[in-house]
């Protein structure tokens, strides 16, 4: 998982460097396995404004662009079509060197000198939108550096998440371990928007026929949007972690995913037959063509995301080809669910899909936070997309969730841990971790995990989170009492003494694969029905001559 | 004169079997050959015999003088030969006769000079199979079918539920399942992961470690690791206990020592962290004790999982894997 620092920084204040940082994250569990430092190397860009675009008196395709640079005026070929005069484009000045190691330098292009290039994002690194030069916000002034001027120093962790802790596999849950560990409050995302006088239970249904399969299913609807690209924040970010561009609406559910670790699916509301979500289990035999446009062969246990007709998506893993968000989309309906773990990783290993939504709902994610997550998308499509948000959304929650109740011991976890910590610092950790208390008695406590921490069932889990926020370095060293039990098995040291005899003399010990060609028993003259043909073989062995197990 | 000389040759002879130096061999030589030896003194009487008789007795001596000759040669190479023999038995000062030297596999090296560390501490070796049940390998370690962690370990598979072992894990089960506790076990063996590069190869060796017993804290797994780093890879080796996550272990902490290419300060071997893993570790989860009918209220205890090629690696410097299977017998006898 890649996390932005300044993405971090939206939800939790944050002093320490981006080292400090790494190491704090790292001795909490969550490892930071690379740093990548970006935007940085582009100090020597200059925000300019073009003062006017002239043609090229040898090419057609090209143009001679007049720049104001704050002190000086420069003048520049340049072949991109979609500027126009008063713009404020990224200008690299003869000298400097771009992220990729191109050199800029003075030259003649069709005898007209160019003092400088103009450039688009991926030039510079920063997305890989290779549509035009970049055009750069309104409120910048021409000579200022590009990076100071917008920001876009950043650090990227790349984290290892264990397949216990999903809740991380978001930013929000990176800052929410952050605030845990440094006692900060934390700064939720922005969900307010306005929403129009249409009412959502007019405009789409939502039937859950599979419950177990789907706990709950809320969706949302937005009209009247208008589908093109995101602003370059927002694609900064997801090229920062590894996520590509596609339309402002998808964006806008990858942005989420990313942010608040909820899968969600947008729909072309009307490419859905009879405006309504059913959630049901596909046939044997069905095909079904995912957005990537390949068909697949679905069975019986794969949950599917159906309209009124046919299937739309196969739930938690891939959306349909058959109602995709497209250039003339105007309504959509995001579906923001929560499905059973077991099924969606029984039906990705079926299908040999796996997928950002896949790997997060096959560990469980947050049930409580389907809700949340909607508004969050919504808000952003009001915002970005200019669309007009029904008001209410659906929420289908047919086995709603119960926080499970620990009993916490104190004197059981110091016993456990070997420490001495009182009941009051237990309960600060355990309380920064979003973890509701009553204290029973001097003794015990009775805890209920948030949702999102679904690793967390009993008191032993406790014990870690507890050891994890004193920091395992601040345990404190002790030798266990090991009393000695049986001989050692015998044959062992028959056969370490039988080593140490042919070592001494005169033979070197070599150690082979135990798995061999089962031709082997060819060159031992082996018959058809010799023994020496039994063997085990690997059903998944990694060649031929690795297929069976010597015995 | 002819009956003279026949008879010096046989009294020359019958002289020379009673030798035993070679010493006398040269005293007989001057005695019958010398220049004032008896053949020298008869020859001198030649001219008192009469001319015609003078070429055949000339002849004669000039006959005996060669046989007796070879004869005294070879009592002098006989006794030569007896005395270099004995000379060679008795003589400490001479080199040996050198044995080619054995060389046990770098990887049993390594395992040996870890189980010695945990035996030392009251460990005890046990080992068990490599074709392993997946109850074993998965189920009783907590992994049950459709578990993420599964992912976290590619496997063979021989059945839908005999696999090779992934890790010597399974070990701890077997163990708590046939004795009760306390339990101290190291079990060093093969395990198994479909996975071939630079950094993996299809079989490698683990060491595994139990311990369950009454109060037994997450202190003690540090003190007990803490003192297994330090005599592997010295007293100031810095070490350092990382939250993690093993599904059989609860906390579960990974074990990070000091780059002992750079000391800390960061490079390639460590990938410019200054640390490097070399081993998983953690508290029993309670879910184990349940499979195998120890009570979690009782007992406690920890489990550790060190791979032994990592640690041969580095402490020698290698920095390819693969090399400890390709058995070039001069790598091998290098170790």
């Amino acid at each position: 998982m890649k996390v932005s620092l300044n993405w971090l920084k939206d939800f939790v204040g944050i002093e320490q460097t981006h080292v400090e940082l790494a190491e704090m994250l790292t001795m909490a569990g969550l490892e930071v396995e690379g740093l990548e430092h970006r935007g940085h190397k582009l100090d020597n860009i200059a925000v300019s404004r073009i003062l006017d675009i002239l043609p090229h008196p040898n090419a057609n395709r090209l143009s001679i662009c007049k720049l104001d640079v704050g002190k000086d005026e420069v003048s520049v070929v340049c072949g991109a079509t979609n500027i126009a005069t008063g713009m404020l484009v990224p200008l690299a000045l003869p000298g400097n060197t771009l992220p990729d190691g191109t050199k800029i330098k003075e030259s003649t292009i069709r005898g007209e000198v160019s003092c400088g290039m103009l450039l688009a994002e991926d030039e510079m690194g920063l997305t890989d939108d290779h549509t035009g030069i970049m055009v750069l916000p309104e409120n910048l002034t021409p000579g200022q550096p590009l990076s100071a001027s917008m920001d876009l120093e950043d650090w990227v962790f790349e984290i290892g998440i264990t397949p216990n802790r999903i809740d991380c596999a978001s930013v929000i849950g990176v800052a929410r371990e952050i605030a845990a560990l440094t006692k900060k409050p934390l700064t939720m995302p922005d969900i307010r928007f306005e929403t129009s006088d249409k009412k959502i239970d007019d405009l789409a249904q939502v039937t859950i026929i599979d419950p177990e399969g789907c706990p709950r299913y809320s969706a949302g609807l937005a009209e009247g949007v208008n589908i093109g690209p995101s602003p370059f924040w927002m694609r900064y970010r997801l090229h920062a972690s590894g996520i590509r561009a596609i339309n402002n609406v998808v964006d806008i559910t990858n942005y989420v995913l990313l942010e608040l670790g909820q899968p969600l699916h947008a729909f072309d509301y009307y490419e859905l037959a009879d405006r309504r979500i059913v959630v049901k289990r596909a046939e044997v035999g069905d095909v079904f063509t995912t957005l990537d446009g390949q068909d697949r062969d679905l069975n019986d246990q794969t949950l599917m995301i159906c309209d009124g007709q046919r299937q739309v998506a196969v739930a938690g893993i891939m959306g349909g080809l058959n109602s995709e968000i497209t250039e003339a989309t105007t309504t959509v309906l995001i579906e923001s669910a929560y499905f059973n773990p077991t099924s969606i990783r029984r039906s990705s290993k079926w299908l040999s899909l796996a997928t950002e939504a896949s790997y997060r709902f096959e560990r469980n994610i947050d049930v409580e936070g389907t809700v949340f997550a909607l508004k969050r998308s919504l808000a952003l499509i009001a915002r970005l997309a200019e669309g007009f948000v029904a008001e209410g959304i659906i929420d289908c929650y047919p086995r709603p969730w119960s926080a499970p109740e620990i009993t916490l011991r104190v004197d059981k976890a110091n016993e456990f841990l070997g420490t001495s910590i009182d009941k009051r610092e237990v309960v600060d950790h355990i309380s920064a971790l979003h973890m509701e208390i009553k204290e029973q008695d001097h003794n015990k406590l009775l805890v209920k995990p948030p949702a999102f921490r679904g690793d967390i069932t009993r008191e032993a889990d406790l014990f870690e989170e507890i050891a994890r926020l004193v920091g395992y370095d601040n345990i404190p060293v002790t030798l266990p009492l090991i009393k000695p039990t049986e001989e050692e098995q015998p044959e062992l040291c028959l056969r370490d003494r039988c080593k140490a005899l042919l070592v001494g003399l005169g033979f070197t010990e070599v150690i082979t694969y135990s798995f061999i060609s089962p031709q082997s028993a060819d060159l031992l003259g082996a018959g058809e029905n010799s023994d020496l043909r039994s063997f085990v073989k690997l059903r998944n062995s990694l060649s031929q001559d690795q297929s069976v197990m010597r015995t | 004169m002819k009956d003279q000389l026949l008879e010096l040759k046989i009294r020359a002879l019958k002289a020379l079997e009673s030798v035993a130096e070679r010493s006398d061999v040269e005293k007989l030589t001057q005695q019958y050959l010398g220049r004032k030896g008896c053949f020298t003194l008869l020859l001198k009487r030649l001219p008192e015999l009469p001319k015609e008789e003078r070429p055949a007795i000339g002849k004669l001596v000039n006959q005996l003088k060669e046989e007796l000759q070879r004869a005294f040669q070879a009592a002098t190479d006989a006794l030569t030969a007896k005395a270099e023999h004995e000379i060679s038995v008795f003589d400490v000062t001479l080199p040996g006769r050198r044995s080619p030297l054995g060389h046990m596999h770098p990887i049993t090296q390594t395992t040996e000079e870890i189980c010695r560390i945990f035996v030392t501490l009251g460990f005890r070796v046990v080992q068990g199979p490599e074709v392993e049940l997946d109850y074993y390998n998965f189920e009783a370690l907590n992994m049950p079918k459709d578990h993420p962690a599964r992912d976290m370990q590619d496997t063979f598979y021989i059945s839908d539920n005999v696999v090779l072992r992934t890790h010597t894990s399974p070990m701890e089960i077997r163990v708590m399942e046939a004795q009760s506790p306390p339990v101290s076990i190291i079990s060093p063996g093969k395990v198994y992961r479909p996975d071939s590069d630079i950094s993996h190869t299809p079989m490698f060796h683990q060491v595994e470690g139990l311990l369950v017993d009454r109060g037994v804290t997450f202190g003690d797994l540090k003190g007990t690791l803490t003192t297994f780093v330090h005599q592997m890879f010295g007293h100031d080796t810095k070490l350092r206990f990382r939250p993690s996550f093993f599904p059989f272990t609860e906390p579960s902490a990974e074990v990070d020592i000091q780059c002992v290419v750079c000391k800390g300060k960061g490079c390639r071997t460590c990938s410019h962290t200054g640390w490097i893993e070399i081993l998983g570790s953690g508290m029993n989860d309670p879910e184990l004790y349940r499979f195998v009918g120890y009570d979690p209220e009782s007992y406690s205890g920890f489990a550790f999982g060190l791979g032994v090629e990592r640690i041969a690696m580095l402490k020698s410097g290698l920095d390819d894997i693969r090399l400890f299977f390709e058995n070039d017998i001069r790598f091998l006898q290098q170790f």
